[in-house]
């Protein structure tokens, strides 16, 4: 697959120098992200003192714009794509950093809703994707990456999988593709459905976070509709992460038992592998605010500098895109990741509206 | 971000001995270590 911003090969040097290198990127990054920042308040203000009806445009939104036009219309260059590439980086310490907002009572309320719901997509998700591969005839193994993707975390859990299945780079390009395209693709529809079904807050960011396939995706999409929506967001998302190692541990099983992929002699060292780690960053912190450890001055500022790397990251989700690269990578996956997709989004927005219903989420 | 980049954008993460992972949750418990001892005092948003 071609690069759409080829990171460049980093020689063997010291830490100092690599971190020396991600500078540029990073200062990238906050740029986009501060005028993002910077177009919300000033617009709000314009429009106050000039008495104008001027939609309120979230910093997110600003933030993704921007970051596309400039990925899609000029060539980024080389000095600055180390950096851009910490966007991930920025995602996880927000997620742990945004634990301080949340009770654990709450964490455990909502995570074991989200993890009952998460339990029904997963489901739905494998069964419908791989069933619609078979329909297209994909290949059995992008078929597979396609499931994992669409059912999990997108991105990091296809390349966690790729190497657990034996999968081709090519089935893996395809795969990653499709999701990103229809990552994109949610971030400016789902807030527009939510608005238009008169969705409250938690539920929307519970729907975004079971639907939206990428963590920084699904972080923008519920951030993009309300701060309550993008933290119920997040922690959906997160009970989703965690059940990473368990699904590409069965798939691996599934390809090992048909002689194509390595057998797998220790499950539990592999779970803990796949495993996200910012899950339990996430949850130690929660748990040190609800020990009442930080005062509400303290966590206002934990809350903030959860902000600030979220800002980053929306940066950074606008900046990766690049659909002149993802029309390249043909359009059968593309179909039935969209099909797909469509199908897991009517289906968990009901799950969330009858959860919604019993549970007044 | 393509593949090659992802997977580009975990060995530069790699190459500093600890996961992405590993390395968000350390940086972020560090902050709200300093959060708590009052090092990093009213961040604004």
């Amino acid at each position: 697959m071609a690069d759409s911003i080829a990171l460049p090969r980093l020689r063997p040097i010291s830490p100092q120098l690599h971190l020396f290198k991600l500078l540029p990127g990073i200062a990238l990054l906050a740029a986009i992200g501060y005028a993002g920042k910077l177009l919300e308040q000033n617009l709000s203000r314009y429009g106050k003192a000039h008495h104008l009806v001027i939609p309120n445009i979230e910093y997110v939104l600003w933030a993704i714009v921007i970051g596309l036009a400039i990925s899609n219309t000029v060539k980024i260059p080389d000095v600055f794509l180390p950096g851009i590439a910490t966007y991930e980086f920025w995602l996880k310490a927000g997620i742990v950093l945004l634990g301080a907002r949340f009770v654990l009572g709450d964490v455990v309320k909502l995570g074991s809703i989200s993890l009952v719901l998460v339990a029904l997509e997963l489901a739905l998700a494998i069964a419908l994707m791989t069933w619609l591969g078979r329909l297209f005839k994909l290949r059995p193994k992008l078929s597979s990456l396609l499931a994992i993707g669409s059912s999990i975390c997108g991105v990091s859990a296809i390349i966690a999988a790729k190497g657990a299945i034996d999968a081709d780079d090519e089935d893996a390009s395809f795969a990653i593709a499709a999701i990103l395209a229809l990552g994109a693709i949610a971030l400016f529809t789902f807030p527009l459905i939510g608005h238009w079904l008169g969705m409250n807050d938690h539920a929307y960011g519970m729907w975004a976070g079971l639907a939206v396939d990428n963590t920084a995706e699904a972080t923008a999409a519920g951030a993009l509709y309300s701060d309550a929506a993008g933290k119920i967001a997040v922690l959906a998302k997160t009970t989703r992460n965690a059940m990473i190692g368990f699904v590409v541990l069965g798939y691996a099983l599934h390809w090992a038992s048909a002689g194509q992929a390595k057998t797998i002699s220790n499950k539990a060292s592999f779970l803990w592998q796949k495993f996200p780690k910012f899950v339990l960053g996430f949850l130690l912190i929660s748990l040190l605010a609800t020990a009442h450890l930080f005062d509400k001055e303290q966590l206002t500022s934990l809350a903030n500098l959860s902000r600030w790397a979220f800002l980053l990251t929306f940066a950074g989700v606008g900046l990766r895109t690049n659909f002149r690269e993802m029309t390249k990578q043909g359009i059968r996956p593309f179909i039935v990741g969209a099909l797909g997709e469509v199908a897991i989004a009517s289906l968990t927005l009901v799950l969330v509206l009858g959860a919604n219903r019993v549970f007044h989420l | 971000m393509s593949e090659g980049n992802e997977k580009k954008s975990s060995a530069i993460w790699t190459r500093f001995r600890i996961s992405l992972d590993t390395w968000a949750v350390a940086i972020a418990l560090a902050a709200a270590l300093l959060v708590r001892a009052g090092v990093l005092k009213h961040i604004p948003w």
